[in-house]
């Protein structure tokens, strides 16, 4: 394989990597927990521009570029704080958003949520430079002497990394008592309501874990291509992932991940590549046309997904297990599935 | 006997109309209380201003000795006032066993720090603890075989019964049943009505609203009667067959 192609995959791989960090957040908050948080976006760049601004040491007098803070924080350090600051915003957001709102209200809300920081941060240009974005920023561990498409490779697998971590701690959350809570809230609030369910925690559990999830995602991407800028996460990005998550399979972690790979990669990537034709830019349009109309349509005919949420089955007898319960000082060994049954 | 639940002088307004106008009730420990009378009578608005669904605009429900007036749901659920909806309240996406496990309260797994802990699942004894209690009251209930049926798919009897079962596992101190046999075929009606009078023989109190009369006089120890959002009239149904107030109420109202 040629330079440019190695490139091109690892680049793919990255990518990929990242959305399905950023589905799996949405599919916890959306799939799981019911919010339809049409701002998931203004998270991502929040874990971004926490990313750039930790990493990119303080603005030097009279650069092109200003911003607040600024800090040259090591990368693992720095993706950790990501995480957090988009958490604290969820906690914030998800207030303001989750209160005293009915479900259809709340997409209301976070869309205008998503509208209000996009134009927050392109007039306040003393935040994050504004408009023109932040650039120059500096790619973690540059210095181990690796060359470019090697660099890249390591990047791709180091997302990888990352997201086999993250699963661990997404397949206990959407398979625990408190993702099935979760789900009851989504199914029929009042009902858990009335069976002793905290609403708003429940809800507030499943944003700001979606949102550090966010946060993550958009600090791996930024710190791979470099820079960031609000023309980088529109409102209708988001749309993309709650696309992948609608074709993939609401409520499954497995299945969202497949649609990350399908929506924002397959499709976006295979499409731009058609010849253009009618006016300049068509074809860019389209794609935002093709990706509502995905949606749409797996709404109308496979509402469910390609891999539909798992239903939970328990073992048929706990009485009739081969093995007697594990002692709970040693706890049950690796791999033992008790009580649930996969 | 004492009293479980009691509200005084409750009221709620919806724009004009005065849904709930002055109604204090009783509930004795164990008993099993009717609550009748015409549709728009208030029956279900006050159900919800003592389980905190809604909050009355005056009055006070106490509830085993606490003031619980204005508490949101879940508070007064943890306290073990449990209700049940009119019109199914199932978790559709939710299988049976799970409806029933879901409900039931203090779970470890439901903090966050437990269900993302690196290592054994803490609470995984606990849930088997739930599944075996689930299934016992489903194989009670003869909705074993329908264990993982999602809810949503079931028939409206069957769902009926599964917010009873799991109202039940909720550990409740008293329920609150909004028509338990609304849209329920005669067989099932008095299979519902086997159940509660069991639960009530077990000890536990109950508030239900019923239209079917022939059921109020079976199962309920007193009745009480409601109208244009004040109580007319409570007794046994003997006594209130006799009542004129009563009669007209459900003939003209």
């Amino acid at each position: 394989m040629s330079a440019a192609w190695q490139f091109y995959f690892a680049t793919l791989i990255v990518y990929l990597g990242v959305d399905i960090l950023a589905v799996w957040g949405l599919n916890v908050q959306f799939g799981i927990a019911g919010i339809g948080n049409f701002a998931f976006i203004v998270f991502q760049a929040t874990g971004a521009y926490t990313m750039a601004v930790l990493t990119l040491g303080p603005p030097p007098v009279g650069s092109f570029q200003q911003y607040i803070g600024g800090a040259s924080l090591p990368f693992p350090l720095a993706l950790l704080a990501a995480g957090l600051v988009a958490g604290l915003l969820s906690v914030v957001i998800g207030l303001i958003g989750l209160r005293r709102v009915r479900a259809d209200y709340q997409a209301m809300v976070f869309l205008v949520v998503s509208l209000i920081a996009t134009s927050v941060v392109n007039n306040l240009t003393g935040l994050v430079n504004g408009p023109a974005g932040l650039s120059l920023i500096p790619k973690p561990f540059a210095g181990l002497g690796f060359g470019l498409v090697s660099y890249d490779w390591f990047y791709a697998g180091m997302t990888m990394g990352v997201c086999a971590i993250a699963y661990l701690f997404v397949r206990r959350l959407t398979r625990s008592p408190l993702g099935r809570a979760m789900r009851a809230a989504r199914d029929n609030e009042h009902a858990a309501a009335a069976v002793g369910k905290n609403i708003l925690g429940l809800r507030m559990t499943a944003f700001v874990f979606g949102g550090v999830l966010a946060g993550i995602s958009g600090a791996l991407l930024v710190a791979f291509i470099g820079a960031w800028a609000p023309g980088s996460w529109l409102y209708p990005e988001t749309f993309v992932f709650f696309t992948a998550i609608v074709v993939g399979g609401a409520g499954n972690d497995l299945g969202v991940a497949t649609g990350a790979l399908l929506v924002p990669i397959v499709f976006l990537e295979t499409t731009r590549y058609l010849p253009n034709f009618a006016a300049p830019g068509v074809v860019d349009a389209l794609q935002w046309v093709m990706v509502g109309l995905l949606s749409l349509a797996f709404l109308w005919f496979r509402p469910r997904g390609l891999i539909p949420e798992r239903r939970q089955r328990f073992k048929p007898d706990p009485a009739t297990q081969r093995r007697p319960a594990p002692v709970l000082a040693s706890g049950p060994a690796a791999g033992e599935k008790v009580g649930l049954d996969d | 006997m004492t009293d479980l639940l009691s509200a005084t002088d409750v009221h709620r307004s919806f724009g004009g109309v005065a849904a709930v106008d002055g109604v204090s009730l009783a509930v004795e420990q164990g008993s099993l209380t009717g609550l009748i009378g015409p549709n728009g009578a208030g029956k279900t608005t006050m159900l919800g201003l003592i389980a905190g669904a809604l909050k009355p605009s005056a009055g006070s429900v106490v509830f085993d000795g606490h003031d619980v007036t204005g508490a949101g749901p879940t508070r007064i659920a943890r306290r073990g006032l449990i209700r049940t909806f009119q019109l199914s309240g199932e978790f559709a996406r939710l299988t049976v066993l799970e409806n029933l496990i879901v409900a039931a309260p203090s779970q470890n797994g439901e903090s966050i720090f437990k269900a993302l802990a690196l290592g054994g699942h803490s609470w995984r004894t606990q849930e088997r603890e739930l599944v075996r209690s689930a299934r016992e009251l489903l194989d009670r209930f003869e909705m074993r075989p329908k264990e993982d049926e999602y809810a949503g798919n079931l028939s409206g009897g069957q769902k009926r019964l599964i917010e009873i079962m799991r109202a039940l596992m909720a550990k409740p101190r008293m329920l609150l049943l909004d028509e338990p046999m609304a849209g329920v075929n005669p067989t099932l009606t008095r299979k519902i009505e086997t159940h509660l009078t069991q639960l009530r023989d077990d000890g536990l109190t109950m508030l239900m609203i019923e239209h079917e009369l022939g059921v109020v006089e079976r199962l309920c120890d007193r009745v009480i009667v409601m109208a244009l959002g004040k109580v007319i009239s409570e007794g046994t149904m003997a006594e209130l067959r006799g009542d004129r107030e009563v009669i007209d109420a459900y003939l003209v109202g």
